[in-house]
């Protein structure tokens, strides 16, 4: 048995979902818009978890269950809740079935797309960047301080540099320019996070397990995920193959920070350097397979069961 | 230099900075979260194969992370009050920013840092109940009975517990380095305490115990971040002997 959370209508959960349906697999689908209709209990005996999930009426085992893929937003933010006190009734169920639902499924034996915890390096990218260099990939040199000086002698040194959020929040890359010295006065209050520019052409590449998909993005934008923006177009992404050591790269750096599924951005320099920007944990890949044409949420599918 | 990160109103690490201090580890300072978040020049770059920190505080005491010795890391948070003007939603970036910093200038440290900074816990990793409670079954600590359903009235975001009843005296072991320290530790536990925190990949870690039947030790919880004053001189000398070791640099 299949679990898959979230909401039905979500490309990428509702891909899986065919692609799980065309292989026969059994799957049940929680919901969460549904929470009133859905509960979980269990309890741990001998370091594992017991238990059981009901949804609609029907109850599953835990046990059962083989594969997970979780695609939950933040529940405070569902429309069932929109007018519910925090203390009601209601919001607390659904704040208790989401904790209670992530507490199993980071301690569960299935395979889990993508557990909690190693999902919490992309909240720091410098510190993602750090434990991205282990798996031999470049990454842009990088900057974080509140001092203007700082930052002039840094784009001096690299000529074109941009600035982006340290954190997974606000997450747009700008390039830096003049214009922004006039607010260097608010950068005492909070340090900031610069990097040199790497020239090149864009690479997303998806590792489901050892399966790689690398897709060409071509954009003129800073950021291409941005690109009408930015550069007035949108990107236009193509399949591509890359070298046996990068694609192994990939599914070893995958591998190494703990996830099932992950989306990585990389940069093809044209001295031939390839860089890592970051590790997207929770890939929101139906973008990327609706332009090229690659079979990601089958390999999800396969993972899930087992097949991959 | 060896380093204190802490809160200001830390006092369990204030009271290991003085031990430390008599024990001779010197040049030793205590830095706060709050001086830390006010400094007055920061520079974290991340080149080639290298990852480096320097900071001015406003004090005028300045460090760089590659002449440190050892550091003993109690930060929970970063402070954000000086933000307490500003809109809710930028308080709320600002402090998203300021931890994602802390946890990398943390990482870069390339000395010994008990603990070190994880993206669950800047001085360790915190874990939900379920998963302490699988870690102390599998190392054969006396766990408490854990059952969890979505018709509990109980929030753990909030702080609130499934094995730990409110007003229930506890004991705490705490182990630091393999070395198990704490007040009357019952010898037949003190291999599974060591297991656990071995278990946990936390250098520094507190294990809450509540006295059953017949003065049996049941597990209730664990944390990165005990009061160190339950720890006597074993836990001291511990830290002593961890910060002084030279590792590797991390990343």
């Amino acid at each position: 048995m299949i679990l898959l959370c979230g909401i039905p209508s979500e490309p990428p959960i509702a891909m899986v979902a065919k692609a799980l349906e065309e292989r026969g697999a059994r799957y049940v689908f929680f919901n969460q818009r549904q929470f009133a209709n859905a509960a979980i209990s269990f309890e741990i005996l001998n370091g594992s978890p017991t238990g059981s999930l009901q949804i609609d009426g029907v109850s599953y085992r835990l046990e059962d269950i083989v594969g997970v893929y979780t695609r939950l937003m933040d529940y405070r933010r569902l429309p069932e809740l929109d007018g519910a006190p925090e203390g009601s009734d209601l919001y607390r169920y659904c704040a208790a079935l989401n904790d209670v639902l992530a507490r199993w499924s980071e301690i569960c034996a299935a395979r889990v797309v993508n557990r909690m915890a190693p999902m919490g390096s992309n909240s720091s990218k410098p510190y993602q960047a750090q434990l991205i260099r282990r798996y031999g990939f470049y990454v842009p040199a990088t900057l974080i301080t509140n001092s203007p000086e700082a930052v002039l002698a840094f784009r001096e040194r690299h000529k074109r540099i941009i600035y982006k959020s340290i954190s997974g929040v606000r997450s747009i890359v700008q390039t830096f320019e003049d214009a922004d010295i006039a607010r260097f006065p608010a950068l005492r209050w909070c340090p900031t996070q610069f990097q040199q520019y790497v020239e090149g052409y864009d690479v997303r590449v998806h590792v489901v397990g050892e399966k790689v998909f690398a897709t060409k993005i071509n954009s003129t934008a800073t950021d291409y995920r941005y690109a009408r923006t930015q550069a007035g177009e949108a990107a236009e992404l193509t399949a591509m193959e890359i070298p046996d050591n990068v694609a192994q790269g990939c599914i070893n750096l995958a591998a190494g920070l703990g996830l099932a599924f992950a989306g990585i951005d990389l940069k093809f320099a044209p001295e031939g350097e390839v860089y890592c920007f970051e590790v997207n944990p929770s890939p929101g890949y139906s973008y990327f397979e609706a332009n090229s044409g690659q079979p990601i949420a089958q390999a999800v599918a396969d993972y899930l069961i087992g097949a991959a | 230099m060896w380093l204190v990160l802490c809160d200001a109103n830390d006092a369990s690490a204030t009271l290991v900075f003085q031990a430390l201090r008599v024990r001779g580890i010197a040049p030793l300072e205590l830095i706060t979260a709050d001086a830390l978040a006010l400094a007055e020049e920061w520079e974290h770059r991340i080149e080639g194969d290298a990852a480096s920190v320097r900071v001015r505080l406003g004090d005028g005491r300045t460090f760089e992370g590659g002449a440190l010795r050892g550091v003993l890391n109690r930060l929970f948070t970063a402070p954000t009050w000086h933000w307490r003007a500003a809109a809710k939603a930028d308080q709320e970036y600002v402090q998203q920013e300021l931890i994602a910093f802390f946890l990398s200038w943390l990482n870069a440290l390339p000395c010994p840092v008990i603990n070190r900074p994880t993206p669950q816990g800047l001085c360790g990793r915190w874990r939900s109940e379920a998963e302490w409670v699988c870690l102390a079954q599998r190392a054969g600590l006396p766990v408490a009975p854990y059952r969890a359903s979505s018709f509990d009235r109980i929030d753990e975001m909030r702080g609130e517990k499934r094995l730990l009843v409110p007003g229930a005296s506890t004991r705490s072991v705490i182990v630091v380095n393999g070395t198990v320290a704490g007040t009357s530790v019952p010898d037949e536990l003190k291999g599974a305490c060591a297991a656990f925190a071995k278990e946990a990949e936390t250098e520094l870690i507190g294990l809450d115990f509540i006295d059953g039947a017949a003065g049996s030790w049941t597990f209730v919880g664990a944390n990165p971040m005990p009061d160190l004053r339950w720890g006597g001189p074993a836990l001291i000398d511990a830290v002593v002997e961890a910060l002084a070791m030279r590792e590797q640099v991390p990343a």
